[in-house]
């Protein structure tokens, strides 16, 4: 039927409509903005069932769109980005509630709401299509609405926060489009699953650096050291809905992409033997980095004393587990087919956990910053007993993040290095990058133990002029729904298990 | 059957209302709702003429029997034994398109030059009616049949967009006019030469029995220092690099409206006279077709320099206006990709380029207009712009997003074709060039985002915008953003050109 047609379709027209009802009311606004993203969760959702129950595991939408580049609007999910997509709609209805009370009382919010709704177009676009082209321009679609809400809207020097994301995730981009040119001149085509059997059958010389050239795009938007720069600042100096969107959603589409494109279309032609060892290298190259950013940012988040910095820092050590999770990509076929490892299976699950509970954290930070007015945590302490419901949103969170059951995170982290163990069996130089990221996730219990006693627990700072209250009710609403979904999520992550392991590449 | 009336009325409608701009504007100029009525007038004038275009239009597609199928029809002013040796037009996929551009493109910069150029003051009519007078000239050009007449109608466009430069008659202005009617006078100067020789070498100036005879042509040479006069000539008229610099003074000291015409409609005529001249005629060799000369490197060579010196000379500008002046030239280089690789998607490239470049900058010289009104000039007066007059900062945002090629905007998908259609044509060096200065782009333009939005203006006062202009302005967005994310509209039109074209050319 219609249904990822609408879920593109709802946003784009909704966009006038966000900007009218809040001319009326932004509390109007915001509700429109969960509604639609309500509606376009429930739109995925009826493709579940064809995911589960077709023989080919997928769902499939296809219209014209570019004739003379041979590029269609093909909408596309399967198991993987049927989740994502899910999680996205999510973050975005639980933003968009967060919103009103945090964002009450600031300037221009009709322009605030209708950007965010534009937003959450090439947020789940990038997950809902098998289209290059179409791909790209929800990648970019993404850039524009994110960097005026950042700016606009921010903290401190918020447009230089932008700045810096908008040109080095702009760069990365380029890189991308350079690929996916590539890749459209050697196989004529800009669909990723006919790229990919294009290049598998007949394999260019020029495959390693589009492959490259891609990683290295992708990297930039996934923020891994050493291309995590924009991170930090971006991150602190949003507001903080934005922030959890950031660090849940479009972090998370980088690693998308190099799961899709890079290692599900492109790694299958590199593994061809005229390259060598060159497929393995670069696995091998990607575990590095990945153990790279889990401890640098670790370690920053150990001793970084900013609230959304401390935060910051973790999801970059996140998104180095992830690029390790990815490493561990299967590189050889079982009869022509990639079946997927626990390792991956955990890789996308984390990528879902790490959205909710760092989604949570942020949403937590940003009640902490709205109601206390302070950054520095150690300026802060003994917040439990005036901010019981912030508390325990944060001590869930922080905990998940950490990687302790039984919250989300810890089901996910515990599958990747179940998929590593697997792949030292096979290959002995993942021994090193496994026992490091063990180390890795030993330091990142500490800095979550150090955020929640610097701020919630010891004896209580003398207050202010102002009393310190806990959140406003849409607070609490926003930050309730995750925290269920935290919990859910780490007792019975099924539902999204089933849905991964239906995904075959190639 | 497309009777000359047919590829007349469009030019003479033009050309008539043109000449009654000046009394009707005498009489309603008096009267309380002019502005209004001088829309009308506009309005009814091009209503008229986009008839007569769809007509035409109608008529030649009636023609043949498939739209791959399209005739180039021939239509001789003279009634001769041999059609092909007399001046007359010549009617195919590329001038149609063309013109129905000029139109629709016309029609909105005229309504908002309207309000911008204050209709009660005593020459305006005068400059409204050389703008109908210019697309008319522009039509007649794209209709042109043979190189006189295209010579003709283009260079009356071209000189005669001078008067639109001089329009505010200040010293800065008639200065940088001088500069231009020079450059054009020399130009011409150049063409009319190298027809000559050309006229020598086959002794016609119909483009078919032109580059019939020049495909049979033995000895080159003379060809080629034709080619050179001819190419000089249209070079300094499209502000290529290194004759590029008339193009930013000019722009900067004409009136905003009359810049956004200039830009939008005579540059885009100038890369008309360039395809049709170089590709059409001066078919350069492919395979499966020996070509008549090999121009190719030569071309793109200035492309790339184009790009480069366009965007670095952008970057360094403080004033608003002159920096977009400063992205015409370089757009004019990204066109030049197109043209140099003479493939399908190359002139797809370029034609989409045309009608998306043309908006664009037509949208950001309206934009930098009314807000030059208010005295802001520099990116300094630019600060926190985007607070106090929210509309027509995001109309400038647009465009200027649109200028870096940044998705779903119009300008992304032109640059895409182009550069695809470089590498496609094995020139990826220019495709190359092409991406670093496109990301060279998005550093001053968000340098100018950045100015509107993050930096606190000096006074808070909001200013109120007036809505009357900023509707055509919000059209130009609208067609930016819908025929960015669907081109397929554009293509549609654009399909049956490349499918004679490839006719023509036996090109890939």
């Amino acid at each position: 039927m219609y249904s990822l047609l609408l879920v593109f379709i709802l946003p784009a027209l909704g966009v006038p409509f966000v900007y009218l009802a809040g001319k009326k009311s932004s509390r109007a606004a915001a509700f429109l903005v969960a509604l639609i993203a309500i509606a376009n969760m429930a739109l995925l959702f009826t493709t579940v069932p064809e995911i589960l129950n077709s023989p080919t595991h997928e769902y499939i939408e296809p219209y014209e769109w570019i004739n003379i580049l041979q590029s269609d609007f093909t909408l596309f999910v399967d198991g993987i980005s049927v989740s994502l997509a899910i999680i996205t709609t999510l973050l975005i209805v639980v933003a968009a509630i967060f919103s009103v009370n945090y964002m009450e009382g600031k300037k221009n919010l009709p322009v605030y709401y209708s950007l965010l709704t534009l937003l959450s177009l090439g947020l789940v676009g990038v997950f809902i299509t098998s289209n290059l082209l179409l791909f790209y321009f929800c990648w970019e679609l993404m850039l524009v609405p994110a960097y005026f809400i950042i700016g606009n809207w921010g903290y401190r020097d918020s447009y230089r926060a932008a700045f810096k994301f908008f040109i080095f995730t702009h760069a990365g981009a380029v890189f991308v489009l350079l690929g996916i040119g590539a890749i459209y001149m050697v196989t004529g085509t800009t669909n990723m699953f006919d790229a990919q059997a294009a290049l598998v059958q007949n394999v260019p010389g020029v495959v390693p650096w589009i492959l490259i050239s891609l990683t290295a795009g992708f990297a930039v938007k996934m923020a891994v050291v050493p291309v995590h720069m924009w991170l930090p600042d971006a991150h602190s100096e949003a507001p903080s809905p934005m922030s959890a969107l950031l660090s849940g959603v479009i972090i998370s589409a980088g690693a998308y992409a190099i799961l899709r494109l890079s290692l599900g279309a492109i790694l299958p032609a590199v593994m061809d033997p005229s390259f060598g060892s060159f497929g393995m290298d670069f696995m091998h190259g990607l575990a590095v980095f990945g153990v790279l950013s889990a401890f640098f940012g670790s370690l920053i988040a150990l001793v970084e004393t900013d609230i959304k910095r401390i935060i910051a820092y973790s999801s970059i050590a996140h998104m180095g587990y992830v690029m390790f999770g990815l490493s561990l990509f299967p590189t050889s076929t079982v009869a022509g087919v990639i079946t997927i490892t626990a390792a991956i299976t955990g890789t996308v699950l984390h990528l879902v956990n790490h959205a909710v509970s760092k989604g949570l954290l942020f949403l937590s930070a940003g009640a902490i910053m709205h109601q206390t007015e302070i950054r520095d945590i150690r300026e802060m302490g003994g917040l439990a007993g005036k901010m019981p419901f912030t508390a325990v949103a944060s001590f869930t969170s922080a905990l998940s993040i950490a990687g302790t059951p039984p919250f989300a995170c810890f089901i996910s982290e515990f599958l990747i290095f179940v998929g590593a163990f697997e792949v030292i069996q096979n290959d002995g130089f993942f021994l090193w990058p496994t026992a490091f990221m063990l180390i890795a996730t030993v330091i990142s219990l500490a800095y979550s133990l150090r955020y929640l006693s610097y701020v919630f627990l010891g004896k209580a700072k003398p207050e202010g002029e102002k009393k310190i209250v806990d959140v406003p009710i849409y607070m609490k609403v926003a930050m309730g729904v995750l925290v269920v979904f935290v919990i859910v999520l780490g007792f019975w992550p099924t539902f999204f298990v089933d849905l991964i392991n239906t995904v075959q590449f190639l | 059957m497309v009777e000359i009336l047919d590829v007349a009325l469009p030019i003479v409608s033009l050309v008539s209302f043109s000449v009654l701009t000046i009394p009707v504007f005498s009489a309603i100029r008096k009267t309380q709702h002019r502005n209004a009525m001088a829309v009308a007038w506009f309005l009814t004038a091009f209503i008229v003429s986009g008839a007569a275009v769809a007509n035409l239009t109608l008529q030649y597609y009636s023609l043949a029997s498939s739209p791959s199928a399209l005739p180039f029809l021939n239509i001789p002013l003279a009634d001769t034994t041999t059609p092909e040796y007399a001046s007359g037009f010549l009617i195919d996929g590329i001038s149609i398109y063309m013109a129905i551009m000029f139109i629709a493109v016309s029609a909105v910069v005229l309504v908002y030059s309207v309000f911008y150029v204050d209709s009660s003051k005593r020459p305006s009519e005068r400059y409204f009616a050389i703008m109908l007078l210019l697309t008319a000239a522009l039509m007649g050009a794209v209709f042109a049949g043979d190189l006189l007449t295209l010579f003709i109608f283009w260079e009356a466009a071209a000189a005669g967009s001078s008067f639109l430069m001089i329009y505010k008659k200040d010293p800065v202005s008639l200065n940088s006019t001088l500069k231009y009617l020079v450059m054009i006078i020399i130009a011409s100067a150049f063409i009319v030469f190298g027809l000559s020789i050309v006229y020598g070498l086959t002794g016609s100036l119909n483009f078919w029995a032109v580059r019939d005879a020049l495909m049979a042509l033995g000895d080159k040479n003379l060809l080629v220092i034709a080619f050179i006069m001819i190419a000089t000539g249209y070079a300094i008229e499209a502000a290529i690099v290194p004759f590029h610099f008339w193009l930013p003074d000019a722009y900067t000291a004409a009136p905003s409206s009359s810049a956004a015409f200039l830009s939008a409609l005579i540059d885009q005529g100038s890369y008309y006279v360039l395809i049709r001249v170089l590709v059409y005629i001066l078919t350069p060799p492919s395979a499966g077709n020996p070509g008549v000369l090999n121009w190719t490197f030569m071309l793109a060579v200035m492309a790339a320099l184009t790009m480069i010196v366009g965007n670095l000379f952008a970057l360094i500008q403080d004033n608003v206006k002159r920096l977009i002046a400063n992205i015409c030239v370089a757009d004019v280089g990204y066109n030049l990709i197109g043209i140099t690789s003479v493939t399908a998607l190359g002139i797809t490239g370029n034609l989409y380029f045309f009608l998306m470049g043309g908006i664009t900058t037509a949208l950001s010289f309206m934009a930098v207009g009314l807000i030059g009104r208010y005295g802001f000039r520099t990116l300094k007066d630019y600060s926190g712009l985007g607070r106090k007059m929210p509309f027509v900062s995001l109309a400038l945002v647009i465009a200027g997003l649109s200028f870096a090629g940044v998705p779903p905007l119009g300008g992304f998908m032109a640059k895409y074709l182009v550069f695809t259609a470089a590498i496609q044509a094995d020139i990826s060096w220019l495709a190359v060039v092409g991406v670093l200065t496109s990301v060279l782009q998005v550093a001053y333009l968000l340098r100018l985002v950045n100015y509107m939005y993050a930096r606190n203006p000096e006074d808070e006062t909001a200013i109120k915008e007036p809505k009357r202009m900023l509707i055509p302005i919000f059209i130009l967005v609208a067609a930016i953003i819908v025929l960015g994310a669907y081109p397929q509209i554009v293509f549609n039109l654009i399909d049956p050109v490349v499918n004679q074209l490839h006719q023509l050319l036996h090109i890939l």
